[in-house]
């Protein structure tokens, strides 16, 4: 087989440690750190300069069985739209493709959703109480929606996930750089009794 | 639980706190051994059956109180062991079966009835104590009978389908002290949007605990006039339990658009994802044909000469038991068949047996094969079961197919684990890594598995070549793109389609795309593309998969019926083409002429 230098031996450790890192990524609520996952994706380079070398093709991301049109739209959507998850791997297989400098991942997972009422901000849809209405006995009032960010999530059931992952060889050299290729994820099972509407 | 009268109910409270043991039958369990099942039972519905005993298929065994009963009840449909479990009561002399308390019953629903509005979905039980028909019946007589009639009115409401719509429901003036009588209005109506418990007796802040995150949609609750309001961790409180709620005693708690967006999974699932319609044609063939070929006795000799030398297949095991609350979830899954061949590198460190439990090349290939349970999809006779994605695959001048769905396991491996004496690579290797799967006959049980499979697939020269094939093999459980309702039926102009439909599987097919066959796949392809003649109404068309649609064109082109004749013969032949053709060949000649495209 061609591995391109690859090391063969730690490619199953690189393997999980790189689809343990996507998926941390998807958990992680901090804005911050969003270019650090966006720079895994091919094609979406966030500090290209003019003049530097054509990107390579934007990486294919089919999310639930919807294409989203980059790896930007996609991460902006997960990040301000999507409550806090929090993922576990249950299962995880990859072929090195010979000859296409590519290797493909299935994995299976499941995630579960913060069901606090809470975005990824901490903020929640509660709305001031007025002065002597019903029940704020002048206690509760102006709560409004800025809830402090670091309270305690509330993790509901879990959900099951099928995510695919077409990966450049260069993941073996410990290049990190645009090494997404395709990304699908899909629930596959979902809980009866979870907050969360899919 | 039925009542005969308010002294029957007095009796069943008093034989309940007796702690009366009660009788329960458990069929389709014989898939697993007795102590599998008792387990099962104690570990989900948390109740210990005793005295267990054989009777034939059925197993007999007691509950040590009739509310642990219905506990175990509750579990009813569960899968177990590949079957659904189904438990009843039997012999219990407060059961439905014993002819007793029929009336009672009735005149239960009858006041249910009575005090729905279906147009405004609301069920009003407001004031009960003050409404003639309850008060004659004696259901006021004492505290104790009142205490016993809400339960009652709610289970034989959860009963009733004209309520099954219910989204509003007025508990007024009740004298509620708390929700112990009405603690299963979550169950009844767990979709309850509005709630009214005014002019009440509630004064504790804990009282509706039990109700935390049960109702999942209800935006309204009106608490006046209960001492609890006066709390002043009220709101708070009521917030809480409920999580979902926007209107406190008429004043907006909560942002109902914000809270919508919250709780609302932004990304909707779709069925289907195809990057473009020459691809959704190309794989949907594959995909239907492969599978197929996977399912024939013959599987190798049909699938090996997609394969090459470089090809890859392998096969995970995940054995993860998902939440008993996802639908249809088994919760004693087998994967004995699986996991001494399972290359699932978040379970397996050694790199020697990952490396082993790769198989290149036909050879190792069809040794992979044989080695794993005949299977029977049901792609097109239960199309709502599958989803699909298919993305191009530039580096192999190919595309990339993941097909998440179920099979049945028909029969034994071909191979077993033991029979490994070959000297071949394949079958000797992991020995050390098997566990009690591979020779426990309780995780070696047929059964029904979900499986999410990815094909690397480059089309050749008119065929295709696998260059990797991974199966992940994964506890069955309903999926989240369809619920579990029937495909909807346009109302026919003419009798059906006569001729009994004749049981086959279908006939395995050969492995070659179609370039530029006339094979519409619906989801990425615009109505327009169908045949003219075959003229589905847009909201038909709308709610068929690719699938049906394809099955559908492929029947109109071969049968010249008209689209409702197709959809008929389609529906009656249980989306299978090879029945429908010879269904269609049995009864052409009985068929009016309308029934032809003109």
């Amino acid at each position: 087989m061609n591995y391109s230098g690859a090391n063969t031996r730690q490619q199953p450790h690189i393997t999980e440690t790189f689809v343990q890192k996507v998926l941390a990524h998807l958990d992680d609520a901090d804005e911050t750190k969003l270019n650090n996952f966006l720079q895994l994706f091919s094609g979406s380079n966030p500090n290209a300069v003019v003049g530097a070398p054509a990107p390579a093709p934007p990486a294919r991301i089919v999310f639930n069985g919807q294409r989203s049109t980059d790896a930007m739209a996609f991460l902006t959507l997960w990040n301000q739209q999507v409550v806090q998850t929090q993922h576990t791997l249950t299962a995880l297989d990859y072929h090195v493709i010979p000859g296409s400098g590519t290797v493909v991942c299935n994995a299976t997972a499941k995630v579960r959703f913060d069901e606090s009422g809470r975005d990824k901000r901490g903020q929640d849809a509660s709305v001031a109480t007025p002065p002597g209405s019903a029940g704020s006995n002048g206690n509760n009032r102006s709560r409004g929606n800025n809830n402090n960010a670091r309270q305690r999530q509330s993790w509901g059931p879990y959900f099951g996930i099928s995510m695919q992952l077409v990966l450049d060889e260069r993941v073996y050299r410990n290049d990190m750089h645009g090494v997404i290729h395709s990304l699908t994820y899909t629930m596959v099972y979902k809980p009866e009794d979870s907050l969360i509407d899919l | 639980m039925s009542f005969h009268n308010a002294n029957s109910i007095a009796a069943a409270a008093a034989a309940q706190q007796q702690g009366q043991r009660v009788r329960i039958a458990v069929h389709n369990w014989q898939n697993a051994t007795m102590q599998d099942l008792l387990n099962f039972v104690s570990r989900n519905a948390r109740v210990g059956l005793t005295e267990p005993k054989v009777e034939g298929a059925v197993l007999m065994a007691y509950a040590p109180s009739r509310d642990q009963a219905m506990d175990v009840l509750k579990w009813n449909g569960a899968n177990f062991a590949g079957n659904k479990l189904r438990f009843e009561i039997v012999g219990d002399p407060n059961g439905p079966n014993n002819g007793s308390g029929g009336s009672t019953v009735e005149f239960l629903r009858q006041v249910l009835l009575s005090r729905y509005d279906p147009q405004a979905r609301m069920l009003n039980l407001g004031s009960l104590a003050q409404d003639p028909m309850m008060v004659q019946k004696g259901m006021f007589n004492s505290p104790s009978t009142q205490a016993r009639m809400f339960p009652a009115l709610l289970k034989v409401a959860s009963r009733e389908p004209q309520l099954q719509s219910v989204q509003s429901v007025n508990l007024a003036d009740n004298g509620l002290r708390d929700i112990t009588t009405i603690g299963s209005l979550a169950q009844t109506f767990p979709d309850l949007r509005n709630l009214c418990l005014a002019n009440n007796q509630i004064g504790r802040l804990n009282a509706l605990e039990a109700w935390k995150n049960k109702f999942k949609h209800l935006r309204e609750l009106l608490m006046t006039n209960n001492q609890v309001t006066g709390n002043s961790m009220y709101r708070s409180e009521m917030m809480r339990i409920f999580p979902k709620l926007a209107i406190l005693d008429n004043v907006m708690v909560r942002d109902a658009q914000r809270l919508d967006a919250i709780f609302t999974f932004p990304l909707k699932l779709q069925q289907f994802h195809f990057d473009n319609d020459q691809l959704a044609q190309t794989s949907t063939q594959f995909v239907t044909n492969f599978l197929n070929c996977w399912d024939s006795p013959n599987r190798c000799a049909q699938l090996l000469p997609l394969y090459t030398p470089q090809s890859q297949f392998s096969v995970c095991a995940d054995t993860s038991v998902p939440p008993s609350t996802a639908r249809d979830a088994d919760q004693n899954p087998a994967f004995g068949f699986y996991v001494p061949h399972s290359r699932n590198i978040n379970k397996v460190s050694s790199e020697k047996t990952l490396e082993q439990r790769l198989a290149t090349g036909q050879e190792q290939i069809a040794t992979a094969f044989r080695q794993l349970p005949a299977s029977r999809h049901a792609l097109q006779q239960d199309p709502q079961g599958y989803a699909m994605q298919t993305i191009e695959y530039p580096q192999v001048n190919g595309f990339m197919v993941v097909l998440h769905g179920y099979f049945e396991e028909t029969a034994k491996p071909e191979l077993e684990q033991q029979s490994s004496s070959s000297g071949n690579k394949y079958n000797n290797r992991g020995r050390r890594n098997n566990n009690s799967h591979s020779n426990n006959p309780a995780s070696n049980r047929l059964s029904k598995k979900s499986f999410d499979r990815t094909w690397v697939v480059v089309p050749m020269n008119g065929s295709f070549i696998i260059a990797s094939d991974i199966l992940v093999v994964r506890t069955y459980t309903g999926n989240t793109w369809s619920e579990p309702a029937p495909v909807p039926v346009p109302t026919p102009v003419a009798a059906p389609v006569p001729g009994g439909i004749a049981p086959g599987g279908i006939a395995p097919g050969g492995i070659a795309p179609v370039p530029g066959a006339n094979v519409p796949i619906a989801a990425a392809i615009p109505a327009g593309a169908l045949p003219p003649t075959l003229q589905l109404p847009p909201d038909v068309a709308a709610r068929l998969t690719p699938i049906q649609l394809d099955l559908l064109t492929k029947l109109h082109l071969q049968t010249k019926l008209n689209a409702e004749y197709t959809y008929m013969l389609a529906e009656q032949s249980g989306w299978n083409y090879d029945n429908a053709v010879k269904g269609f060949q049995a009864s052409a000649g009985n068929l009016p002429p309308n029934a032809f495209v003109q």
